[in-house]
């Protein structure tokens, strides 16, 4: 029974092919521009978020107390060693890395700037957040005796250097004395992250500790987590056992962030709800004429014994086919639109200027989550569904016979 | 004739005539709309940042805005204020001087800005004076009174009437220290504003400053500030090549460029959205018009000329393009209207905004007719010719096949 | 905003160009060395100490330059070597009595107007000198030429040396190359010429006017020309008018109290 109620739905939605086929682009391409915008936009959000967290922040980042109000090597975590311990036999934590930074003066021959010096450990940053991927020239070392220096994009602007530059690093130290090193630029890094694009110089954590005079401690220890959803739990417990610490979650650090990501996702709410709004509307008017054209046929049916449940499975398997083939369109060039950003990114460089005021990267690359394709099929099922409902309703209503009578 | 034909067949048609005006005045209201906000917000966004502080045109000496040295002042202030005064299409224009100072309270030193603006005239430029959260705003006759952002006050431990010292170079180069008493604290909201800036009457500071009849720069607020380009250049052409004068389209060239990134998305947002109604539109000529093809194919058979039924079909769908746009321009324009008049109030996303350097909530939106008349314009075009392959389509039948079409 | 930031660095280094350049005649070129190898070594060790007393006392007047106006400012120093150093403001009037004390990297101002000590942050004294003659270079930090750069004659002429320093590897200067001239027969410096690393020559510190100062024969005039197009016309000559080399100082100039004490 249910192979005829498939026959028949296809065969009236064949005889009238145009409108078939139109029904079906037009789900197809709603679904196709909803797939384009929720990848994209999500994946600008996302970059901006992920910038923020491998460059600075992690998912959590240990703090001494009173750091961030008034940071400064007189206060730095001292039992750094606990930490790293505690997280490197946690199972939930994915990497971790410690920084030590300092407020100092870069030089070189014409020109100086402030600047916040970095002591990093760089295979620990490279598994960790990946800052070997934001190098844009040289290469991603400090060179066999630590005398190399990594420096944001912008700052390199300001200062007018190029790799291989020698630049000359001064800092007070723990003592209270002002030190200087003499470094040659061996990479210039772009995080899109302002702040540091702005004023990072990245030296060696033990060329660090020389320059700071702080052979112990360290400034900042930055958290990536297995599952984002441990975020929480990880925190809870650091918490318990290093209270006394600053110990915060990305989106403490990054407020603005965090609403980004929650504006863009009602945003996209919105979106779904509007354009399946209006697709069900287009879905509804051709199943309500497809209903009205054939009422005599209905009548007809139904008056040689076939049940209203078997015409109403005609009925929902007409507007099911529609909506399906429209899904499966849209998915399909939905998604292959969206692996193509994916994989090459979307390219603003002409918009740079305007990108950099909000602190994004100039290639775009999409984001593709199953949900995406989930929350379409349900609300793609949700407007066939739906939309037959009306059109149900009049059948019901009108008379078999007089259907039969009418011309 | 055909338009008598038209209206009747509207009529006849009622509920594909009903959906089609609603689909499409919806979709006109929302295009109307959409376009009111981020016209409105951007420009709300925009003025925001330039009326805090920057200004929407900023007249300086010609190598300041590269090299702002003290070499490079304006000396003859007089001089360019004279040139300004009575200028078409300035409202009001003040003189600053910036200056980097150490300020200095009990035993705590902190580096900031002292600039010195005349306090009455600044008060039609900026929201310097809207900002006041304690004590008073500055006047002109204001002598070793200063006026100090609340982020800067904290760092420094003082209140309103607490002393503070501050050591800086005058513009001759010669030390100038002074102490002053804090008259006011102000709030904008921008946290790297707030903990640097500080002001003082310029009368004072040409004073102790050594800077009589210097400035850094010249503010000017534009009596229409859309039409600030314009005016920069109109000025900079009365100054001569010794200035610059430059709109805040230029001062401010990222946040201008970031609205415009902001907009085309914008737009492509709204395209996903016509795209979609296009085609719904398009699903509904199609089921009217083929409910119709009998018709047709008799009103053919009679001697009617294709030319003349495609004339009849297009000046329906011509009418009910018409009504609908008209319908949803009259909505989205009032909506537009009405939220012009009470802003959009977003709570909660005051840190967002910050980031950008923006110190507000509440968005109006934009109500500009000519605008709405361009988006109405555009959705006229859509709707008609979402109906022109259905018309195209069932002009192409012959009259005896149409007569026996089911 | 923009107009704020940029203008803040250049407020900035003007305010400090003018604390950091008195400073400038005691702690800028030739403090004490080690023991020279070879001959280019025992010549630049000679200078500095002939430019260099153990202690100095001088009376100078510092004559500033740039496109704008040409201003004078005089001044008395005490210093002890590296370490610390006193400086009183004499002219002009409206900044007399004016003081400064640096003990190692530490700092303070005295001024009269508001009869206040300020501490200068260190942030401030690593602040950049843009637009200026001198660099952070010359002054915070304790560049010594005999520990920073090797030496080696490259001429000899009738009546000088020409010396080429190069930055040792470690040595933390911006320079890429010095070139100083010696005067053979007063072992006296008569310029140096700083050059960046693209061997770009960046500024000229001349030396003259040779005369009887206290002890010594010494160069009683310096010029210091920047070379960069944006400062085209620029120059800031000090010159020493008295000076007492390897006498004793009261330990009592290089308190915070003498910063008050000495204003008058």
């Amino acid at each position: 029974m249910f192979r005829t109620s498939c026959r028949i739905a296809w065969a009236s939605l064949a005889r009238r092919a145009s409108r078939s086929v139109l029904v079906v682009v037009m789900i197809s391409m709603s679904l196709w521009g909803l797939l384009f915008m929720e990848g994209i936009y999500d994946g600008m959000t996302e970059q901006m978020i992920g910038n923020a967290i491998r460059s600075d922040s992690g998912q959590l980042s240990l703090f001494a107390a009173g750091f961030r109000e008034d940071p400064g090597l007189h206060r730095l975590i001292s039992r750094d060693g606990d930490i790293t311990e505690l997280l490197a036999n946690d199972p939930r934590v994915k990497s971790h890395v410690s920084r030590l930074r300092q407020e100092g003066l870069a030089a070189t021959a014409h020109y100086s700037r402030n600047v916040m010096i970095y002591g990093i450990d760089l295979a620990a940053e490279k598994s960790h957040g990946r800052l070997d991927g934001y190098l844009i020239e040289g290469e991603y070392g400090f060179g066999a005796k630590n005398k190399g220096v990594l420096v944001g994009a912008r700052l390199a602007e300001k200062l007018k250097v190029k790799i291989g530059r020698k630049l000359i690093v001064s800092a007070q130290n723990s003592a209270h004395e002002v030190a200087a090193v003499a470094l040659t630029i061996s990479g210039i890094v772009r995080t899109n992250n302002m702040a540091l694009d702005e004023s990072a110089v990245f030296i060696a954590m033990d060329k660090a500790r020389e320059l700071f005079a702080t052979p112990e401690g360290v400034s900042q220890i930055s958290v990536i987590v297995q599952a984002e959803k441990d975020i929480p739990a990880v925190q809870q417990s650091l918490r318990q056992h290093f209270g006394t610490l600053q110990i915060l979650r990305w989106d403490e650090l990054y407020p603005a962030l965090m609403q980004g990501r929650v504006m863009m996702k009602g945003f996209n709410l919105i979106m779904s709800v509007l354009i399946f709004g209006v697709a069900g509307l287009g879905i509804f008017g051709v199943m309500l004429v497809s209903v009205l054209e054939r009422l005599r046929e209905f009548g007809i049916m139904l008056a040689i014994g076939t049940s209203f449940a078997q015409v109403r499975g005609i009925i929902f398997t007409e507007s099911f086919i529609l909506g399906f083939t429209g899904f499966v369109a849209g998915s399909l060039s939905g998604g292959a639109t969206l692996l193509y950003f994916y994989q090459q990114g979307l390219d603003l460089t002409i918009f740079s200027h305007g990108l950099e005021e909000f602190g994004m990267d100039v290639i775009t690359h999409a984001v593709i989550r199953a949900q995406y394709f989930i929350t379409a099929f349900i609300a793609v099922m949700l407007a066939t569904f739906v939309s037959v409902l009306f059109p149900l309703h009049l059948l019901k209503k009108a008379n078999p016979v007089e259907a039969i009578n009418r011309v | 004739m055909f338009f008598k034909i038209a209206v009747r067949n509207i009529f006849a048609y009622g509920k594909r005539s009903i959906i089609t005006v609603v689909l499409l005045a919806c979709t006109t209201a929302l295009l109307v709309f959409a376009t009111a906000y981020m016209d409105g917000s951007h420009a709300r966004l925009i003025q925001s940042s330039v009326e805090i502080y920057p200004g929407y045109l900023q007249i300086t000496q010609r190598d300041f805005r590269d090299n702002p040295s003290l070499e490079n002042l304006i000396f003859e202030a007089g001089q360019v204020s004279a040139s300004l005064r009575d200028f078409p299409g300035i409202a009001v224009f003040a003189a600053r001087f910036e200056s980097y100072v150490l300020f200095s309270s009990a035993d705590k030193a902190v580096g900031g800005m002292l600039t010195a603006i005349e306090p009455e005239k600044e008060m039609g430029i900026s929201r310097l004076a809207a900002s006041l959260k304690q004590g008073s705003y500055l006047t002109s006759a204001d002598d070793a009174r200063v006026y100090l952002g609340s982020e800067l006050a904290r760092r420094l431990k003082v209140g309103v009437g607490d002393q503070l010292a501050f050591v800086g170079t005058g513009a001759d180069y010669s030390f100038a220290a002074d102490n002053l008493t804090v008259k006011g604290i102000f709030q904008t909201g921008l946290f790297d504003f707030d903990s640097r800036a500080s002001f003082v009457a310029k009368p004072y500071f040409d004073r102790v400053m050594a800077a009589q009849n210097y400035a850094t720069h010249f503010i000017v607020q534009p009596v229409r500030p859309e039409e600030a380009e314009t005016l920069a250049a109109a000025i900079g052409a009365r100054l001569g090549p010794d200035y610059e004068a430059a709109a805040w389209q230029q001062t401010m060239a990222g946040l201008v460029q970031a609205m415009r990134v902001d907009s085309i998305f914008g737009y492509i947002t709204l395209a996903i959205i016509f795209i979609v109604i296009f085609f719904v539109v398009m699903i509904y000529t199609l089921l009217v018009i083929y409910a119709r093809v009998r018709e047709i194919g008799i009103l053919r058979a009679v001697g009617t000329t294709p030319g003349q039924v495609l004339a009849m079909l297009l000046l329906e769908s011509v009418l009910l393009g018409l009504v609908s746009v008209l319908l949803g321009g009259v909505i989205g324009g009032s909506l537009a209207y009405y939220f012009h008049i009470h802003p959009i109030v977003f709570s909660g996303f005051e840190e967002q905004f910050k980031q950008y350097g923006l110190a507000l909530t509440a968005m109006p939106t934009d109500f500009a007719p000519l605008v709405i008349m361009r988006d109405m314009a555009i959705m006229f075009v859509l709707s008609v010719s979402a109906t022109l392959y259905p018309i195209c389509k069932v002009n192409n039948f012959r009259p005896i096949e149409a007569i026996h079409h089911v | 905003m923009n107009l704020t930031t940029q203008s803040k660095r250049a407020r900035a280094a003007s305010f400090f160009m003018m604390t950091r350049a008195f400073f400038l005649c005691c702690l800028c070129l030739l403090p004490t060395s080690l023991p020279a190898a070879d001959d280019a070594r025992e010549i630049i060790k000679k200078v500095e100490e002939r430019l260099n007393g153990k202690t100095a006392v001088l009376k100078i007047s510092m004559i500033i330059t740039t496109s704008r106006a040409t201003r004078t400012m005089k001044m008395d120093s005490y210093s002890v070597g590296n370490e610390k150093s006193f400086i009183k403001i004499t002219y002009p009037g409206k900044d007399y009595g004016i003081t400064f004390l640096k003990i190692d990297d530490a700092m303070w101002q005295y001024v009269p107007r508001i009869e206040k000590i300020i501490k200068i942050p260190a942030s401030m004294m690593l602040q950049s000198w843009m637009g200026t003659d001198f660099t952070n270079d010359d002054l915070v930090r304790e560049s010594s030429i005999s520990r920073d750069y090797e030496a080696r004659i490259t001429t000899e002429n009738v009546d000088s040396y020409e010396i080429e320093l190069l930055p040792r590897p470690e040595a933390a200067v911006v320079w890429g190359r010095l070139v100083m001239e010696v005067a053979q027969k007063e072992l006296l410096p008569k310029s140096v010429r700083y050059f960046d690393e693209e061997g770009l020559l960046v500024r000229t510190l001349q030396y003259t006017e040779v005369k009887q100062l206290g002890d010594r024969l010494y160069p009683s005039r310096w010029v210091m020309i920047p070379h960069d197009p944006e400062k085209a016309g620029n120059r800031t000559i000090i010159e020493i008018t008295e000076a007492a080399f390897d006498v004793p100082i009261a330990e009592e100039y290089f308190s915070k109290r003498a910063l008050q004490r000495f204003s008058d």
